[in-house]
């Protein structure tokens, strides 16, 4: 009765778009099948959707995104129907009727041969009937990418009812590429032409392919189109990898920055080798954590933003930490190097267990806001990925507060005569003790910041500071105790040296490198790139 | 007030600091107050370092199936009691706990080890003691001690049926591979092994490419830019297959997302990827991901139905720091481990691993995850079934294949 219902109805939109109408239930239980009937459910619907009625498309529409996000419900007996859940109860999927109860049954498992078509599909229904301009965008964005795989009347279909003229000649342009392996030779000039537009290794390809075309060794015009495309898209990736190599390094080097400028001023300033550095990056990304749930639970809104917000947060809770630390321990310790190692390591052990049992062992959920997702493309193949952009950015932030802070202000001035001749400082009325205090509390605060910058891009859990303490000695000794410049340069240097090496003799060879290169230096250059005058003991 | 002088805060200081201390000090291996009439289980699984996240759990999943056995009256009249230990991740500390677990507590056998790199520290200790280690993790085969039960699969029925599916037509007629690992032995063991094989299914050399990162590896942009590179040659469909470990996992997802790689784009054989390693990502762009273990959460069936609600029932009764809603696959062997030493125990009618060891010929139990495990007299293997697991939203995986039945372990690879 229920199909018959459909088949009518189907009836009746398809007569008023005048196109076939859909077969919903077949449909529904092909994609309900194994992989091999569900993927040519898939076939058939993707050469059907130039064709079909508004209400036939909404259908689809639903029935994909349902299968993708798992609310489609295939009935574990034949005779049941295929369900949709919706938000509340569940509705009859052929026929659009809501049903008593969800049917017994399960969510197919989507293999990735069909996913790839699933998602092809569900582009190909949104670049026809999404409201949005910008989803229909991005539809075409997907299809564009497999455009072989695409029903050429599609496009057309697409361009036809696209409102937006922007949008319809870029659907139009898409459509041409298809006529690149056609046979009329102005028409694929123009399609090698737009394809070379897109500037990517995947483009390059195919362009090359086009070498073996025999139409290039019999068209001259044909051959040169090609030429140029092929050099114009191998320019672009030149420079795209540039780019790349480039903004690995830095980004790189932002995280090398960030773990070592806290122990920049602790050891390089105060001489303190301070090996619970790392659990202070670990604490900030702790803190962050915490004032990400705190956000959660009293102000969901500003979730995005606790990245942010966590700023003062981290920084403070860590150095007061630090100059906790340093009040109660650290400065019985001032002239013994060895012991206030010993007593730090100790610290950092304290911490790490403290931790574990406050939080457990497991990484801790931290939530990807919007503006630290995904990238976007630059030029070539280079991608600017969002997370490591706010790294730099935060890593320059930082940088711009500590020179501020250490060369211009009235603090920074006592921090920099205590180091250089503490008893002098001591005699024209400088309080060393606070000096001191202040000082290892805004190292702490530094790595508590550092904590806050890594924790979108690495696991947050107890280990997680052990991993910097060594490449953040390592930064603070090649960048010249005690200089801020040092650091920065020593970071720079580090990153851009091992994101070269990498790619060519890969990551392994690439730590072994940098160490002997740095060892290397060092024995050229004790004292580091830059050398302060302080007291050294 | 005037009490407090520096000195008395110090001492009281200290008092309060050694109370905090001993108990942390007290020996490493834990003893439950047991009388007489037990015999004794050991547990190698570290609840510190960094494997201790994913392998602190087993410690209690061995528990739980020594209490279910204890319920049913014991074995050979006698009541389990489990040790437990923490090698901290620490590889030697391994052979060291093991030792004086088998010389000076007399242990009927040890579970334990996830890394091959523990398993290898631990083998010449049980070798000359004679003892019994059961090993729940799959792993590079190539090895068969008649002290070690292989309780998980070797790479002829784990890893080679995986990488099967995803070069058939029903998976994604994978062409060409790009094998990335941590720098140790299992990774280059497997890898030196698919090789082997792409080479007799007549796979050209320029169609793979490999590359190791060391242990705790997180800066994964250079390798990420490559595996974009390499998926943009000519040469049909690429696949990554991943043999990193531990934190790595997350660190090389969390950089394939945010350059836009899609599963359906370039899809990731995870070797080592379990529920746990999701922890803390947000999964909805991996979905499509695959691993392929001897058992998946999402397993159908009564005997993993059981096995959850027990487990579930048993963190909840004990406290146990762990998810009572993850079960991952090294948990279910260990688990199948107890039973089959049980199961073997009871059958020789003795505790001595001699006997124990002869009885397991013949053995057969109902795994969780639905296929029933079983032992011939041939090795020291236990035949298992293969999932193929798919990620989706849910930090988890669901099941894209699976066996039939339970292939026949091979210890030694042809391919390599």
């Amino acid at each position: 009765m229920l199909r018959i219902a459909a088949v009518l109805i189907g009836l009746i939109f398809a007569t008023a778009a005048g196109a076939a109408p859909l077969e919903r239930d077949p449909t529904l239980r092909g994609l309900c099948g194994n992989a091999a009937a569900s993927g040519e459910a898939a076939d058939r619907l993707l050469s059907a959707t130039p064709t079909l009625s508004p209400d036939d498309l909404a259908f689809a529409d639903a029935a994909i995104g349902g299968l993708l996000s798992k609310k489609l419900v295939c009935p574990a007996a034949p005779t049941d129907p295929v369900a949709l859940k919706a938000d509340t109860g569940a509705v009859d999927l052929a026929t659009g009727a809501p049903l008593a109860a969800l049917p017994k049954g399960k969510a197919p498992v989507v293999s990735l041969k069909n996913r790839a078509k699933f998602e092809r599909l569900a582009a190909a229904l949104a670049l026809l009937a999404a409201p949005n301009a910008a989803a229909r965008a991005a539809a075409l964005e997907v299809l564009a990418k497999s455009a072989a795989d695409v029903p050429a009347d599609l496009f057309a279909a697409a361009a036809g009812r696209e409102p937006d003229p922007a949008l319809a000649a870029r659907i139009s342009s898409v459509a041409d590429l298809a006529s690149l392996y056609g046979t009329d030779i102005d028409k694929r000039v123009a399609a090698v032409a737009r394809l070379a537009e897109g500037e990517n290794r995947r483009v390059l390809t195919e362009i090359e392919a086009l070498r073996a075309d025999p139409a290039y060794a019999s068209e001259p015009a044909f051959a040169a189109a090609v030429d140029a495309a092929a050099a114009k898209v191998s320019g672009a990736i030149a420079i795209g990898n540039a780019a790349a190599t480039l903004y690995n390094g830095l980004s790189f080097a932002s995280i090398l920055f960030m773990a070592s400028i806290g122990l920049a001023i602790i050891f390089g300033l105060m001489g303190v080798i301070n090996l619970a550095q790392g659990e202070f990056i670990m604490i900030g990304a702790y803190v962050t954590y915490v004032v990400q749930e705190g956000l959660r639970a009293l102000l969901p809104g500003l979730l995005d933003w606790y990245l942010v917000i966590a700023i003062p947060f981290a920084f403070l809770v860590t150095a007061l930490i630090g100059i906790a630390l340093e009040a109660s321990l650290i400065r019985h310790l001032y002239r013994r190097p060895l012991m206030s190692l010993l007593a730090t390591w100790a610290v950092s052990l304290f911490l790490i267990n403290l931790v574990r049992v406050g939080f457990g062992t497991q990484n801790l959920q931290m939530e990807t806001p919007f503006y630290i997702t995904g990238g976007i493309a630059i030029v070539g193949d280079f991608i600017m990925t969002w997370n490591r952009l706010f790294a730099i950015g935060f890593a320059a932030l930082t940088l711009a507060g500590t020179w501020f802070l250490i060369r211009r202000s009235g603090i920074g001035l006592d921090i920099r005569a205590v180091t250089q001749n503490r008893d002098m400082a001591g005699c024209i009325g400088i309080p060393t003790r606070r000096v001191d205090m202040l000082a290892f509390g805004f190292g702490s605060g530094l790595a508590g910041l550092a904590g806050l910058a890594l924790s979108p891009i690495y696991n947050v859990n107890p280990q997680m500071g052990t991993n910097f303490i060594i490449d953040s000695f390592m930064v603070v000794v090649l960048g010249g105790v005690g200089s801020i410049a040092g650091t920065v340069i020593a970071a720079l240097g580090i990153g851009q040296i091992n994101v070269l090496i990498e790619p060519i003799w890969g990551a392994v060879a690439a730590k072994v490198i940098v160490l002997a290169l740095i060892i290397a230096f060092l024995q050229w250059r004790p004292e580091g790139f830059f050398t302060v005058a302080g007291r050294r003991k | 007030m005037t009490n407090f002088t520096r000195r008395s805060i110090i001492k009281a200081a200290g008092v309060a600091g050694a109370g905090l201390v001993l108990p942390l000090s007290a020996p490493n291996i834990i003893r439950s107050a047991r009388a007489a009439d037990t015999v004794k289980l050991g547990c190698l699984f570290s609840s510190s370092g960094t494997m201790a996240n994913i392998e602190g759990r087993l410690n209690f999943v061995v528990k739980m199936a020594a209490d279910e056995i204890n319920a049913a009256g014991g074995v050979n009249g006698k009541m389990i009691d489990v040790l437990t230990s923490d090698p901290a991740s620490d590889w030697p500390l391994y052979a060291q706990i093991g030792k004086q677990m088998l010389q000076q507590e007399g242990v009927a056998a040890l579970f334990g080890c996830w890394t091959s790199v523990s398993r290898k520290s631990v083998l010449p200790v049980v070798e000359q003691s004679n003892g019994l280690l059961f090993y729940p993790l799959h792993f590079e085969g190539d090895e068969n001690s008649k002290n070690v039960v292989y309780v998980n699969s070797p790479p002829a029925s784990s890893v080679l049926p995986a990488v099967d599916y995803l070069m058939s037509d029903e998976g994604v007629s994978a062409k060409r591979f790009f094998m990335l690992g941590s720098d140790y032995v299992w990774p280059r063991t497997i890898n030196k092994q698919l090789k082997g094989y792409f080479a007799s299914k007549g796979i050209a050399e320029t169609a793979w490419k490999e590359e190791y990162v060391p242990l705790g590896f997180s800066n994964f942009q250079t390798l990420v830019n490559q595996i974009r590179a390499f998926a943009d040659e000519e040469g049909g469909q690429p696949v990554v297959i991943l043999t990193c470990v531990g934190s790595s996992i997350p660190d090389f997802f969390r950089e394939f997302i945010n350059q836009g790689i899609k599963a359906t784009d370039v899809p990731v054989l995870g070797l080592d990827v379990v529920e746990a390693d999701l922890e803390g990502l947000d999964t909805a762009p991996l979905v499509g991901h695959l691993n392929c273990w001897a058992y998946l959460q999402a397993a159908e069936g009564p005997a993993n139905e059981k096995f959850l609600a027990d487990w579930k029932g048993y963190v909840e009764k004990n406290a146990v720091p762990y998810r009572a809603d993850v079960s991952i696959d090294p948990m279910v062997s260990a688990y199948d481990s107890v039973h089959l030493w049980a199961m073997a125990a009871a059958k020789a009618g003795s505790f001595d691993v001699p006997e124990v060891t002869k009885a397991f010929d013949g053995l057969s139990f109902d795994c969780p995850s639905g296929y029933k495990i079983a032992m011939t007299a041939e090795n020291n293997y236990v035949s298992r079934g293969v999932f193929i697991g798919s990620v989706n939203e849910a930090q988890g995986f669901d099941i894209l294949w699976q066996s039939e039945d339970t292939p026949k372990p091979v210890p030694f690879s042809p391919f390599g």
